[in-house]
């Protein structure tokens, strides 16, 4: 009793004390200025709808995760700052680009000798090591091992030789009490030394060189996993430009990493980066800025408020603003805006939105002309223009097919029709395909689940795609849930129709065409269920081609055997817009990698 | 008093497992698997069943609904969240509850007090103008969506401001209490959230009081107050005032454990990390131990303030016995 009566006494004291203090918010780190000028250069950014829920790159999955995550570590690769059409990739923890073999199977990699870990108390005297080939092994089988959490395991399945029998005897072993050995060998994982390491392949498999430079893969040091426990998803400790200072609920502030690598701004300079790159950042040594803070902006408003205050170095435009900022018909800024120096900038993303069949499903799924055709009608009576023009500004891409704008295999030509019977609104052939279906009008189909995620304008959206299916004579159930929810009536195969978006993980169509191949099928990412032994076998073949004519032709087939059977009706790609001071320097916006906060500068003499 | 409170307290205990057992039970077979959520977009099927076990989802569900019993009773809030992987559950609740009062305090009270008087002086001048007027701007007050205070507060009140007279007196967005001492980071962060608020429970409040004011002011008590003289501010503040503190009492104290809640709007919108942003973030998350501990604490605080209630009632009123 007196264990009991002592243990919650001790714990209400401690409570109270945590209570009291509230810390949130680690020991400050050193601000002086870096080697790039005598001020210290502060800015303040802001992280739009969410916060980073961790920034362990093991652990990590989503887009906050791989901002904050980008700031702390480094991947073996990078994506060229400057390059966007296409995008190129580069390395960053790499003396060189990995060199494949000549069978595509065994990879050499040299690692950048002298790239230290941030100085951090769970090295011996608080001095950062050095980064070493068992370093990235170690890091890549964190992915491996249940205690980790990871999420992202789905880039090493398959990939490395021996990797998946690890991952199956290594948490057997823990299960069975004998414990994970890291040390274990991997038949696919070699490091020959320090600084030399190779990687034996399944499968010549193309996407492996951009996993290389996902988050997910960032080196991390053991002694930080194993020091911090559970407590290193807030505890980071890379070889990345920044280390994190502070991360409150309401941000993160970092600052620069003084141990940081040698790097310079990049000088091949494409068209119009003259005029984004300031002449002082040329050479410079990276990162410029030596704190960055980053605001969590759940709501819009005080977002676009901070910075027309001018205390955000850029915002994305949220739709409600558009028309404060562009005028509508021309699409171009508004005076008030050029006066202030403030300019703007798109950026296309690798999206794909689209509503999805589930195939498995009784009344929408299946592969009989009855059923294509059925499915083929709702997809007819579907206009993306209507949606783009009444939420999304005109700006978007619609598009056909699942491979989006950028990359091989989407539909080049001005349209972006694959053919113009894929495509909505045609409601004249909507409803000879209905009638084809066995529903003339409508007539005898029971009305559709249609399940949506609750987010901004989706009761709005949701409207719109009744109405329209409404123009036939199909009704639909709108089920308006949570994205969790969404998620898991996915999984479960329950969804008949729903509304989803992709985007892209890496630029290139594989990516997206991984959404219809047979294995994935839920509670995998072929959320439509979709099954077609052709179309698996040239997924797999293209799987181990490099870009070419021949595999974007089989990327076409591929695309046009879904569209055949009408498994999704789609499909747009969001266009967003950024504003960005006059005073924050060589800020090229991407949302396809993050670790370009590095390259920014701030020219205090432009603030007001 | 005190063989009332024991009692009262007894009697709740059964209420309060029962509430921890709706919820957990509510939580398991209403609210989508969290592994789902934890998983994502590309989950395995082999994926699903190891994060079950993880969470202790696996375990038969008296098993978790005892354990989660002895955390609450051994004040153990030691459980890692499962949206925010490496904060405690006591951490990531511990750090929200202080802004959250900071902004809903302040709220009731100014608020309440307003109202109170407003009200007072509405039902001393029932039918007259002044009584007209202060109704129709609650009526106005209350029918205005709380968004558009929000909204149109930050804008003027915040952002507006600072244009038009060159330094920010109340912040867009933002809680930070250490950087200029405790008063001013109140000032420029809560007071704009607290004054908004205020604005709109005005509304609801103030009918709600006249109503209660304009019933005693006809009680026989009054007439002969008047009759034996007692000045204008007298009846108002001792005799009416006095006799009306049941309902008042009443109200503010059903409105006590909701300011641990927060208002999820203003805290979004001002960036305050309350307890609603964080409740919010945990039922997105499927974050059950943040949920559940949540739950557990506002039950009590609610089972308190409830008996509380009855304990005001005595004090305020010599006709109440507890029994």
């Amino acid at each position: 009793m007196w264990k009991i009566s002592r243990s919650v006494v001790v714990r209400a004291l401690a409570l109270a004390t945590t209570l009291s203090l509230a810390p949130q918010s680690a020991a400050a780190l050193p601000t002086d200025p870096g080697p790039n000028g005598k001020d210290l250069k502060v800015v303040q950014l802001p992280l739009r709808s969410d916060a980073p829920k961790t920034i362990d790159p093991g652990r990590g999955s989503t887009t906050y995760d791989n901002r904050a995550c980008s700031m702390v570590y480094d991947t073996l690769l990078q994506y060229s700052y400057l390059k966007r059409d296409p995008f190129v990739l580069e390395p960053a923890l790499l003396t060189k680009m990995p060199t494949p073999s000549e069978d595509g199977l065994t990879w050499s990699f040299e690692l950048k000798p002298g790239v230290v870990f941030q100085d951090n108390e769970c090295f011996p005297g608080g001095k950062g090591r050095e980064l070493v080939s068992e370093d990235v092994f170690y890091s890549w089988k964190r992915q491996a091992d249940d205690r980790t959490k990871a999420k992202s395991w789905w880039l090493y399945k398959d990939t490395i030789v021996g990797f998946d029998a690890f991952r199956e005897e290594q948490n057997a072993a823990e299960k069975a009490g004998t414990g994970f050995n890291y040390d274990a060998p991997v038949a696919g994982m070699k490091v020959i030394d320090d600084h030399h390491f190779q990687v034996v392949l399944t499968e010549p498999v193309y996407r492996f060189i951009w996993l290389l430079a996902m988050f997910q893969t960032s080196v991390v040091p053991r002694e930080a996993v194993e020091h911090y426990g559970t407590r290193f998803s807030r505890n980071p400790v890379g070889t990345g430009p920044y280390m994190l200072d502070e991360w409150t609920d309401l941000g993160m502030s970092f600052v620069r990493n003084p141990t940081y690598r040698e790097e310079y701004f990049p000088t091949d300079l494409q068209d119009g980066d003259e005029e984004i790159v300031a002449d002082l950042s040329k050479g410079k040594r990276l990162p410029i800025i030596d704190r960055v803070e980053y605001t969590f902006y759940k709501k819009d408003q005080p977002m676009w408020l901070r910075f027309e205050e001018g205390t955000l170095g850029y915002t994305q435009v949220p739709a409600e603003n558009y028309e404060t900022a562009f005028n509508r018909r021309t699409k171009k800024l508004n005076s008030s805006y050029k006066r202030r120096g403030i300019v703007s900038a798109d950026v296309p993303l690798l999206d794909f939105i689209f509503r999805q069949f589930n195939m498995q499903d009784e009344l929408l799924g299946g592969y009989t002309p009855e059923k294509i055709a059925l499915r083929k009608a709702i997809i007819l009576a579907t206009d993306f223009d209507e949606f783009n023009s009444s939420f999304y500004n005109d700006k978007n891409i619609v598009y056909d097919g699942m491979i989006p704008p950028g990359l091989d295999g989407h539909p080049n030509n001005e349209e972006h029709r694959a053919g113009p019977e894929y495509r909505g609104k045609n409601i004249a052939l909507a409803k000879e395909y209905l009638a084809k279906a066995g529903y003339p009008n409508g007539a005898g189909l029971p009305a559709i689940n249609y399940y949506v995620a609750n987010s901004a304008n989706s009761p709005e959206q949701a409207d719109l795609t009744m109405r329209q299916l409404g123009e036939i004579g199909i009704e639909l159930n709108v089920r308006m849930m949570d994205f969790s929810s969404l998620i898991e009536a996915c999984d479960n195969k329950k969804a008949q129709f729903f509304s989803f978006a992709w985007s892209s993980d890496y630029p290139d169509a594989e990516n997206n065409l991984a959404l219809f191949y047979g294995p994935n099928q839920s509670p995998g990412s072929n959320h439509a269920n979709y099954e077609n032994e052709e179309f698996d076998r040239l997924y797999e073949q293209t799987r181990s081609m490099q870009p070419s004519d021949e595999r974007t032709e089989i990327y076409l087939r591929m695309r046009d055997m879904v569209l055949d059977h009408a498994a999704f009706a789609g499909s747009m790609a969001r266009t967003r817009s950024y504003l960005i001071q006059p005073w924050l320097r060589n800020f090229k916006p991407t949302e396809q990698f993050y670790n370009w906060v590095k390259y920014l500068d701030v020219e205090e003499s432009l603030r007001e | 008093m005190w063989n009332y409170i024991v009692r009262r307290l007894l009697y709740n205990i059964p209420v309060y497992l029962g509430i921890i057992l709706l919820l957990m039970a509510l939580l398991r077979v209403g609210a989508a698997d969290p592994a789902y959520t934890f998983l994502g977009k590309n989950a395995e099927p082999g994926d699903l069943e190891r994060i079950r076990q993880q969470l202790g989802l696996d375990k038969p569900f008296l098993v978790q609904y005892f354990h989660f019993l002895w955390d609450v009773l051994t004040l153990n809030f030691e459980q890692e969240s499962w949206g925010r992987p490496g904060r405690t559950v006591g951490e990531m609740l511990s750090t929200a509850y202080i802004p959250t009062l900071m902004i809903t305090v302040p709220g009731l009270m100014i608020t309440a007090t307003i109202s109170i008087c407003v009200a007072l002086i509405s039902a001393f001048n029932r039918g007259r103008f002044a009584d007209r007027i202060l109704m129709v701007a609650a009526v106005v007050g209350m029918s205005v969506s709380f968004l558009v205070y929000i909204i149109v507060g930050q804008y003027y009140g915040a952002f507006q401001l600072k244009e038009w007279v060159g330094t920010e007196v109340f912040a867009i967005e933002g809680f930070d209490m250490e950087k200029n001492g405790f008063i001013s980071g109140w000032l420029t962060y809560c007071a704009l959230p607290v004054i908004i608020s205020v604005i709109v429970a005005m509304g609801y409040d103030t009918r709600f009081y006249r109503a209660v004011m304009v019933e005693e002011s006809t009680k026989d008590y009054m007439v002969t107050a008047k009759a034996k003289g007692a000045g204008r501010r007298k009846v108002m503040f001792v005799h009416m005032l006095k006799n009306a503190m049941i309902p008042i009492i009443t109200r503010i104290m059903t409105t006590l454990p909701f300011l641990i809640v927060g208002s999820v709007l203003l805290e979004y919108y001002f960036n305050i990390p309350g307890m609603g942003n964080r409740l919010l973030g945990a039922i997105a998350d499927k974050d059950f131990p943040v949920i559940q501990t949540f739950t557990a604490i506002f039950a009590v605080v609610f089972i308190l303030s409830n008996i509380l209630t009855d304990v005001l009632y005595a004090l305020v009123d010599p006709r109440v016995r507890l029994q």
